[in-house]
């Protein structure tokens, strides 16, 4: 723990007040006294949200000495590139303020001591999205620029215009280092130094979780076609195929599959048999062209579960948009052509739907939120819908394996988005396992990151294109589906809230290697745990702060969450965490430890008790024998 | 029972309302219930209780192929569907039911004939549990400003206030009886509650009688003595509930609002929140929103903001925010008025009261406040919640609506309130079902008339009996001291929809798992606990040896009769006590009932064996049972009633094919999620 004791100040140099009233709390100064506590080297991190408050209630940090230094505690390998004083930063919830603003290779650090406590404002570049200057200097002299970041807020800053008209603004300094990649600079994820306790780039190790999944076994075997990517490229090295279709058959699937991602193995129900199989759409085109190799493969795959005489394919897309794709040469499964697959749809829409969805949700929430027509704003961003058409749809699949003991084909176009939320979602119901914080990271390293999720291009780290068509918060979208699920089953997971928000900052912080690039092939050849820092390496270091008071491992359970309208919300935490109003909940999962802590007292008093009276009895005579000596209530069985 | 025809009607179908599946069963039809007990040789074969208060209206729909339905809509918004086979019974329950929803008179409420096995005097101590007098002292009147007046001690100057009125020591009888008369329905100018900090004074009444231009020295001259019991502000605030419109017309009926010319020092306000009629059509369209089966989500949305009935809620709290900062913030007393002063005026002066005080927001401090705010002045229970066949535009949700405002701030303040979710659902079961006095009649009066106090028990003696149900596990009295003023934020994500009262029947729409529950079953294991580390140390105690740490000494070794429920045999029930439906929202009652039957069966017959020595063993023994295997089994068991039916359905669904690619609405129908072992 020491060694993420460098990035403990980070970001906050005055802790501000623990309740500091509606009107004085900045969004950001709530930060700053967040991470003074805590010590996300963070995205900037706070979410207000019902978890912040246990970091609040923890004992303050002393405050630093440089408490009064304008610029931030600085990462490893993290240098100051330029510093501003007299900015003015405009902000939506408190007005204007005037700061100092210092732009390091990492972060924008502003601050301003014109209130009292101290506004701090500490953000990654890695979350602007794009830089603009609004307007030409104002009659004052000011001039005035936007930053739209990804993670659903605009910030807007005003200076002087250079006297001297040689030197560089220092927003010019902001786009060279918030777009290093559009720069010919390098992500400071690959300079970042810390040392932490925990490698998390030995979590994910492919072949431990097919061991763990009880493969290989007499119908699936790892092969090792893919070994040097060159079957598919954007697919892990080790796969899983059905055992009875060789590799040069296996070849002639990928030729009948879009981008080579032939239908694989992600998870087998450990009784069943029943799988979870993903890959891309058929390349069937207009003329309903058929493949031999694809059809048999596809009939292995549902011979290796004797349970079933069927096979389930979801297309992830809606109908229309399927055979759209014929015309492009994709398309969809015919149920001539393949025998007892039944083909469903699920209707769930495309990137470019997503995008737009989200960014009506940051229209409507961010950074007002008009009162009298919320809910049907809320409305018009479909985004509910959305998600809720994503939970379904993996309800389905989790039910067909489990209920339906019948194995199951998911894909969409390239089977890289779509699929790997409905994949890893249906896992997560279905597995209990990836439902603690090791397994979950797990889960993202195997069906998102490893089967290549395309990171780089959905999120477009360091590169100044943000009208890039390819970027689309895909990913986002499945953590708020996470999140769903958290809120109906409280206590089966052993992650919270916050650990679900830290990684979404990190997703864009581009301090760690984790979701850099595309594919596992483009993070082998960047070598990028070598050159970075895992954020599971961080995560796992400061477990505590990331686990759910509430857990019970339920590890036999299947979880079939209720995809009704009324169970679903807007992930207020996640999308409203900038708005001071946001009252944070108070800290219920603190009086829960409480009280786990209060009955692990009892429960260990009770214990000693126990033993004294049966050490008692048992000398003394005038007892009769059958003391108590089988132990209390074990800690973590209640339901 | 001269009404019942059929008492007992075999081979009925009940519908899910918004699943496919349905379960048969035998219908009895007694004086006070509907009940519908289902045929199942299973264990957890389900039961059905309804009250005939509770029923709202029954609805016989035209006859089917598989017999004759009847829909029935209860007032704590179940709603049930029967298949009867037999039209003729269908007929004979549905012809007695509208004649037995509809008591003429109060004599024929269940509250009369209820009888839960007390003798006179615990049914008084029942009733002396609250005491209002008491009340107004831990507030602090009387006191050197606010004096106990006897004006009203016959009901002479208002008969719909209670006897006993507190008002400015100033304030003298002729001015009191001059401003009763300036006030609609005589309800003049009294203190409600005091806020003893900056001795602000929170007063309501109902409307002048201004018109366009009348006024009255005396009731100008009571506002003036409120204004000088509170030194420290020269102003009264004039919080006018109504939106200004409506204040408007009502002075055409020579009725209307404050001219602030007239009264000296007075800052008038309205607060815009609307009627008993729109928030009837509002709640009213809520339901049907949320009735509908196969609801989208842009529907769900979009008929829950035209439904108006959040913002509504939204006006309350407002308003109530507006007094508590009026009053603590600024010191200044306020004085609240709607109309008649009993409907938005009572909302409005208990929830800045919740919000002032944490003592309202303890299980005994809500009675209380409802006793005082509500009952004692004058909010019409009877013709609001329809108790007797009555007006149908008098009945309005305006009690439910304040339940529902305090329900919204418990989820913005989970540590602030000492009572749970369940509480305010029961409050609100037993404010419709009639079976306790405390809500009949309009007002105090009528209700001394009806001898309610000799003649019925009272709810709050009931409920303080089973407290232990209503806790809140994240209460913590230290966050009281923190904050004793609450400032709920009013942003329009706050106002949710409240599943649990809404849906409180309907199993298919129950959370998955909740947290209180969790919770609760912890507190359970914990308390439990302690229990045996009391008999343990007693019985070492007994050994002769101190125990080696000091812990607190023991309080009560056993909890005082907690556990105590009987459970209500079907067949001689309805005159039984007691009748307690079963938390759903908890899945089963909060703790399991057949636990805590088992636990007292144990308890006696290790007391009977043992003479009651071993404590220490027999508590292990409930404890260690109770832990694992039992309780482990809780999500799983009560999953898989109804999972069969939901799997058929959604495989039928599916399999169909051409229904699922239609609608999107199938989708809907996987609302049955279950959680439950594989192996």
């Amino acid at each position: 723990m020491e060694k993420s004791g460098s990035i403990d100040s980070l970001g906050s140099k005055r802790s501000s007040s623990r309740q500091p009233s509606v009107d004085s709390l900045s969004s950001t100064s709530t930060r700053s006294d967040r991470s003074g506590q805590a010590k996300p080297p963070s995205a900037d991190s706070v979410s207000p949200t019902e978890l912040s408050p246990e970091l609040r209630v923890r004992p303050k940090a002393p405050i630093k000495a440089e408490s009064d230094k304008e610029e931030p505690q600085l990462l490893p390998n993290e240098t100051v590139q330029d510093m501003t004083k007299d900015v003015t930063y405009i902000c939506p919830f408190i007005g204007a303020l005037r700061g100092t603003l210092t732009i390091t290779n990492y972060r924008l650090f502003f601050k301003s001591t014109d209130r009292e406590p101290a506004f701090v404002l500490d953000l990654p570049l890695g979350v602007v999205s794009r830089v603009e200057k609004i307007g030409g200097a104002s009659s004052r002299g000011d001039v005035s620029y936007g930053l739209v970041c990804k993670d659903m807020r605009n910030l807007r800053f005003a200076h002087k215009q250079m006297e001297d008209s040689l030197r560089k603004s220092i927003f010019e300094v902001l786009m060279k280092f918030a777009f290093p990649v559009s720069n010919g600079l390098q992500i400071f994820a690959f300079e970042y130094g810390q040392v932490f306790p925990e490698n998390g780039w030995k979590v994910y190790d492919a072949q431990a979780e097919y061991k763990r999944l009880g493969i290989p076994n007499e119908s699936w075997r790892i092969t090792k076609v893919n070994d040097h990517y060159e079957l598919c490229d954007t697919y892990p090295s080790t796969l899983v195929v059905p055992v009875n279709i060789p590799d040069d058959e296996v070849k002639r699937v990928a030729a009948f599959r879009a981008k080579g991602r032939i239908p694989v193995l992600s998870w087998i129900h450990p009784e069943s048999q029943a799988t979870v199989t993903r890959c891309s759409q058929p390349m069937v085109g207009v003329n309903g062209k058929r493949s031999k190799e694809d059809e048999k493969y596809l009939q292995a795959i549902m011979d290796a579960n004797a349970q079933s005489h069927k096979l389930f394919i979801f297309d992830a897309r809606p109908s229309v948009n399927a055979a759209a794709n014929k015309m492009k040469g994709g398309g969809y499964e015919s149920e001539d052509a393949y025998q007892n697959a039944e083909l469903v749809f699920l209707d769930i829409h495309n990137i470019h739907v997503m995008r737009e969805s989200l960014r009506k949700v940051k229209e409507v929430v961010y950074p007002n939120i008009e009162e009298s027509h919320w809910l049907s704003n809320l409305e018009s961003t479909h985004w509910l819908e959305h998600i809720k058409l994503i939970l379904a749809g993996a309800l389905r699949i989790a039910d067909k394996v489990e209920s339906g003991k019948t194995s199951v084909v998911v894909h969409c176009s390239d089977g890289w988005d779509r699929t790997a939320q409905l994949t890893s979602l249906a896992m997560l119901m279905l597995d209990g396992y990836y439902r603690t914080i090791q397994g979950f990271q797990v889960l993202l390293e195997k069906e998102w990151l490893s089967f290549g999720h395309r990171f780089q291009m959905r999120i477009g780290h360091g590169d100044k294109n943000h009208t890039d068509a390819d970027r689309s918060p895909v990913f986002v979208q499945f953590m708020d589906c996470v999140w769903q699920m958290t809120r109906q089953f409280p206590a089966a997971f052993e992650f919270n809230e916050y650990f679900l928000v830290t990684i979404l900052d990190h997703l864009y912080s581009c301090l760690f290697g984790t979701f850099l690039c595309n594919s596992e092939q483009q993070r082998v050849k960047e070598e990028i745990p070598k050159r970075s820092v895992s954020l599971w390496s961080y995560i796992n270091s400061q477990l505590e702060e990331f686990t759910n008071p509430l857990y019970v491992n339920y590890y036999n359970h299947v979880l079939f969450p209720v995809v009704s309208l009324r169970h679903l919300e807007l992930w207020v935490g996640y999308y409203i965490r900038w708005n001071p109003r946001m009252r944070p909940q108070e800290p219920v999962h603190q009086r829960y430890k409480e009280l786990l802590a209060k009955r692990a007292e009892l429960q260990k008093r009770v214990e000693e008790l126990q033993r004294e009276v049966t050490n008692r009895s048992a000398s003394s005579s005038s007892e009769r024998a059958g003391s108590p000596t089988r132990s209390i209530t074990p800690v973590q069985t209640f339901v | 029972m001269e009404h019942i025809r059929t008492p007992k009607v075999e081979q009925v179908r009940l519908l899910d309302r918004f699943g496919n599946k349905a379960t048969s069963g035998t219908l009895y039809l007694t004086a006070t219930h509907l009940i519908f007990v289902e045929s199942s040789s299973t264990a957890g074969s389900q039961e059905i209780w309804i009250l005939h208060h509770h029923i709202a209206s029954v609805e016989k729909q035209s006859l089917t192929t598989t017999g004759c339905p009847l829909l029935i809509q209860c007032r704590n918004f179940r709603v049930v569907h029967f298949v009867v086979q037999r039209e003729r019974d269908c007929h004979d329950i549905y012809s007695s039911l509208l004649r037995l929803l509809r008591p003429v008179v109060y004599e024929e409420l269940y509250a009369f004939a209820y009888n839960p096995k007390q003798n006179d005097q615990q049914r008084e101590e029942g009733w002396q549990l609250i005491d209002l007098g008491a009340e107004y002292e831990r507030m602090g009147v009387p006191c050197d400003q606010w004096q106990l007046t006897d004006v009203n001690r016959d009901y002479k100057v208002c008969e719909t206030y209670p006897r006993n009125l507190y008002v400015p020591i100033t304030a003298s009888k002729p001015i009191i009886v001059g401003s009763s008369k300036f006030r609609s329905k005589g309800r003049f100018p009294v203190l409600t509650f005091f806020y003893q900090e900056k001795k602000a004074a929170v007063c309501r009444c109902s409307q002048p009688l201004s018109g366009f231009s009348a006024r009255c020295l005396e009731d100008e001259g009571l506002l003036q003595a409120i204004s000088r019991a509170n030194h420290n502000s020269r102003f009264v605030y004039v919080m006018d509930t109504r939106p200004k419109l409506n204040a408007m017309a009502n002075r055409a009926a020579g009725k209307g609002y404050e001219n602030e010319d007239n009264y000296s020092n007075i800052r008038f306000q309205f607060v815009g929140i609307e009627n008993i009629h729109v928030m009837r059509a509002s709640l009213q369209k809520l339901l049907e929103v949320v009735g509908v089966r196969t609801l989208s989500m842009s529907d769900y949305l979009m008929g829950l903001e035209s439904s108006g009935w959040l913002r509504h809620i939204k006006a309350v709290v407002d308003a109530a925010i507006f007094l508590t900062k009026a009053v603590t913030v600024e010191g200044a007393s306020v004085l609240v008025h709607c109309s008649d002063g009993w409907d938005r005026t009572a909302q409005v002066c208990s929830l800045g009261a919740l919000l002032m005080d944490p003592y309202y927001r303890t299980i005994k401090g809500l009675m209380v406040l409802i006793e005082k705010d509500w009952i004692s002045f004058g909010h019409k229970f009877a013709d609001r919640c329809d108790q007797l066949d009555g007006d149908p535009k008098e009945v309005s949700p305006v009690f439910t609506q304040f339940l529902e405002c305090v329900w919204q701030l418990t989820e913005q303040f989970p540590q602030a309130f000492e009572f749970n979710e369940w509480f305010l659902l029961q409050i609100h079961e037993h404010v419709h079902s009639c079976q306790y006095g405390n809500f009949l009649g309009n007002n105090q009066r009528q209700r001394e008339e009806l001898q309610l106090r000799e003649r019925t028990h009272s709810l709050w003696a009931y409920l303080l009996s089973e407290q232990h149900n209503y806790m809140n596990p994240f209460y913590s009295p230290a966050h009281a001291e923190r904050h004793p003023v609450l400032e709920p934020s009013t942003l329009p994500y706050h106002f949710k929809f409240w599943r649990n009262m809404y849906h409180q029947f309907d199993r298919s729409m129950h959370p998955r798992q909740s947290i209180l529950k969790t919770t609760l079953t912890l507190r359970e294991n914990s308390r439990k606990a302690e229990d045996t580390l009391h008999a343990l140390e007693k019985r070492l105690h007994q050994l002769g040896v101190t125990p080696v740490v000091t812990s607190e000494p023991p309080a009560a070794p056993l909890p005082p009769a907690r556990d105590r429920r009987r459970s209500s045999p079907p067949n001689n029930a309805p005159l039984l006590p007691p009748l307690r439906p079963d938390s759903l929202i908890l899945g089963e009652a909060p703790l399991s009932r057949k636990e805590a039957q088992r636990r007292e069966e144990e308890e006696q017959e290790q007391q009977n064996d043992q003479g009651g020595e071993e404590l220490g063993e027999e508590a292990t023994e409930s404890s260690a049972s109770s832990s694992s295997d039992t309780e482990r089994t809780v999500e799983g068991s009560s999953a898989t009633d109804s999972r069969k039916q939901s799997y058929g359905e959604l495989e039928g669904k599916t399999y169909n094919g051409e229904a699922c690619k239609e609608e999107p609405a199938s989708v809907v129908n996987l609302e049955f999620g279950v959680a439950r072992m594989t192996c």
